[in-house]
């Protein structure tokens, strides 16, 4: 019995380092920056911030309210965020998936081939993006060089300003996170039994009834866990937004990138943290919906 | 086994606590001193540093010296102000003052201290106020004025233009022998200095953004709504590239750096970039062209600011007062930083009134300040992003005539809506 209690002590003792380190580090500033949302935090009570005036949820009205400049801004940017996902993200898996499916088989060169296609995303963020920008320039960009060439267009199109501002992110985007889903898409493709395959082809099923049938729905797990994570990312998508367009990216913002403008520099740091925490709240929804959706998988297999 | 790690955890935290006394023992009084890359690191850090020796052997007082980049400036800076630490003494932009001031973060500052209202350049002077009280110390100046290309302009049989129309003509003629985009290079909707270069349009044309009592915006007047116009027609017209439109000042800079185009409104700080990219560059400068009311230019700069929670507030402003000693000055704004002094004093010595200096003490004497308010960064947010909606409906083909007012109305609508916030 008090070799048990000793043991639960000594189990404690190894995990409060790693507990401190979490509550100073996450838990305290989550909860500080919960309660500056509801003060009326900017410019004029900065240097005494702790006595910042309690203004209940009115930095909650701002940014839900479209007759406010940057209620509409907030609410803009949550929309933007969402068809940058919805793009970005099936058109990245499938992708990755036409590519796993190709490198799913043996061949000479197949280590290399599968460490290649990972450069985009190993790719540091700040690099990638910065050249993306270069090719996507008016003046000197390879697209419109190329689109030019090709007569597609007639005169340089400016990629980068203004509404065609997402098309770059985008696709940049893609270019950047399809090599993840392909290498969680291939590791669960090798999780597949072959004996499925011999099974399917003794019974006379074509190639395309074999990925509908079995590759597919085996993946099925791999899936929704990429997909999720992907939707959780895409959230908090900023460094792309923000290379790429700069600092302030006009009507391509995103949460991330109007929070730091609000909070960082204009100093609003009150309805800055209220759209922080709506923002957490959604990624939040998001992670125990994924949770949900995982636990749901492994109850499947 | 408790006991052992008991006695373990012990010993490090009396590790802790006798190096940080060892430390703390060890230093006299020390200030932090933060400034921007105000010159190239490899001969700005060793003359600080070897500044700060020479201020610790007349004072005792150890500077410990950081270089802060411009795009963490601001939040550094207003971390430190939350914070109440990081640095004591720390150099702040013109535009920036009067916001940081507004925090109350900022020590008031008694500028007879420093030599009294006389001493500085009006416009910095102006910039270092906070609802008429002294929040800072003007340092080093800058101004824009009209970079052009000596080579071209003869080439194209024209001379630097004195008016905005000269201008105009002489674009035509630039254009004509080096084709489009050729005549001037302009920062689009990623330039920071995008307002500075449009109000220098704006008071030219007798605009002026704000009324006099700082309290309703006013640049979407005819003279407001006509420098927009005639800024945007410098790339409809062609005289500037239309990628313009995506640059920000570095790109515009480098444009007219590297030769390919014939003018461009620079400051004296580009000199050097022009020295170390491109040196065997033909150029010269002239005052910026007058505009249908007069002659007008941007003032900008730096101050120096001390923290108000500072422990160290004596021996900061003493760091100062060094920093600002005439030959000291002279040696920062002519050897280093390529700035104009903000001292009247040091604007005497003989080296300001010869060549291109000549011409940027002439423009900074009636260059003017923005208006020293807390929301002028809200202000100044809310033009440039109005501005760039102006470029972007260019970019996207739906500028016309009413495209300008339309934007700068709804500009001041939310300007006037943030002076209401003012205190």
């Amino acid at each position: 019995m008090s070799q048990k209690v000793a043991k639960k002590t000594r189990v404690i003792w190894f995990v409060l380092p790693a507990l401190l380190c979490m509550t100073f580090v996450h838990v305290i500033p989550i909860i500080w920056g919960a309660y500056i949302s509801f003060l009326d935090l900017d410019i004029y009570t900065l240097a005494q911030w702790t006595k910042a005036p309690f203004i209940g949820l009115q930095n909650y009205v701002q940014i839900f309210t479209s007759k406010f400049a940057v209620g509409q801004k907030y609410l803009r940017s949550i929309y933007t965020v969402i068809i940058y996902g919805l793009i970005t993200i099936p058109v990245g898996y499938v992708i990755g998936m036409l590519v796993a499916l190709l490198l799913n088989r043996k061949f000479v060169g197949r280590t290399l081939v599968r460490g290649l296609i990972l450069l985009p995303y190993i790719t540091p963020d700040s690099v990638a993006y910065n050249v993306w920008r270069f090719i996507f320039q008016a003046r000197i960009g390879l697209v419109n060089k190329y689109l030019l060439r090709w007569g597609i267009i007639k005169e340089p199109v400016i990629w980068l300003v203004g509404e065609r501002a997402l098309y770059p992110v985008i696709i940049s985007s893609i270019w950047k996170g399809w090599p993840f889903a392909c290498l969680i898409l291939l590791a669960g493709l090798q999780s597949i039994p072959l004996e499925l395959y011999e099974a399917a082809k003794i019974d006379g099923a074509s190639k395309m009834q074999q990925f509908w049938r079995i590759t597919f729905p085996m993946l099925q797990p791999v899936t929704k866990t990429l997909l999720v994570l992907n939707a959780i990312w895409n959230f908090h998508a900023f460094n792309q937004f923000y290379i790429l367009l700069g600092s302030d990216p006009g009507k391509a913002h995103v949460p991330s990138t109007f929070i730091m403008q609000e909070a960082f520099k204009n100093l609003h740091y009150g309805r800055g943290s209220a759209m922080a925490v709506i923002l957490m709240l959604i990624i939040m929804v998001l992670t125990v919906f994924s949770l949900l959706v995982k636990r749901g998988g492994s109850h499947e297999s | 086994m408790g006991k052992k790690m008991r006695i373990g955890l012990l010993g490090i935290v009396l590790l802790v606590a006798l190096l940080t006394s060892m430390t703390a023992m060890g230093k006299a009084k020390t200030i932090t001193f933060w400034a921007m890359p105000n010159a190239d690191d490899e001969i700005h850090i060793p003359w600080v540093e070897a500044k700060a020796a020479e201020f610790q052997k007349k004072t005792g007082v150890k500077v410990n010296f950081e270089v802060v980049g411009w795009d963490v400036a601001w939040t550094k800076i207003s971390t430190a102000i939350a914070t109440g630490e990081g640095a004591d003494v720390f150099q702040v932009g013109t535009t920036w003052n009067p916001q940081l001031a507004a925090t109350g973060g900022l020590e008031q500052i008694n500028i007879k201290e420093f030599g009294g209202e006389k001493a500085f350049m009006k416009a910095n002077l102006e910039s270092t106020t906070y609802k008429g009280k002294y929040y800072g110390i003007p340092w080093f100046a800058e101004t824009r004025a009209l970079f052009y290309n000596v080579d071209m302009f003869k080439e194209a049989g024209v001379q630097p233009p004195k008016t905005h129309d000269e201008l105009v003509e002489v674009a035509e003629k630039i254009v004509k022998t080096f084709g489009e985009g050729s005549a001037i290079s302009l920062a689009g909707t990623n330039a920071w200095d995008l307002l500075h270069n449009w109000s220098i349009i704006l008071w030219a044309n007798g605009g002026s953004l704000l009324t006099k009592d700082n309290k309703m915006a006013m640049f979407n007047n005819e003279a407001g709504i006509a420098a927009m116009k005639w800024y945007v027609d410098l790339v409809a017209k062609g005289f500037a590239s239309k990628a313009c439109a995506e640059y920000n000042q570095p790109q515009a800079d480098a444009a007219f750096i590297n030769g390919n185009v014939a003018m461009c409104y620079m400051g004296p700080f580009n000199i050097s970039s022009i020295e170390f990219q491109n040196p065997t560059l033909n150029y010269s400068v002239v005052e910026p062209p007058a505009g249908p009311k007069g002659k007008a230019s941007f003032s900008g700069g730096s101050n120096l600011a001390i923290l108000k929670a500072s422990k160290n507030k004596k021996e900061a402003k003493e760091w100062v007062k060094f920093l600002q000693e005439k030959d000291t000055m002279v040696e920062y704004t002519k050897d280093l930083t390529h700035m104009l002094p903000a001292q009247v004093e040091v604007f005497n010595d003989s080296y300001y009134n010869s060549g291109v200096w000549k011409t940027f003490k002439t423009t900074l004497e009636y260059s003017t300040a923005y208006p020293p308010l807390a929301t002028w960064g809200d202000i100044e947010n809310i033009v440039q992003q109005e501005f760039k909606n102006v470029l972007a409906e260019y970019v996207n083909g739906t500028y016309n005539q009413n495209t300008a007012k339309k934007h700068l109305n709804a500009a001041a609508d939310r300007v006037n809506e943030a002076l209401k916030k003012e205190k």
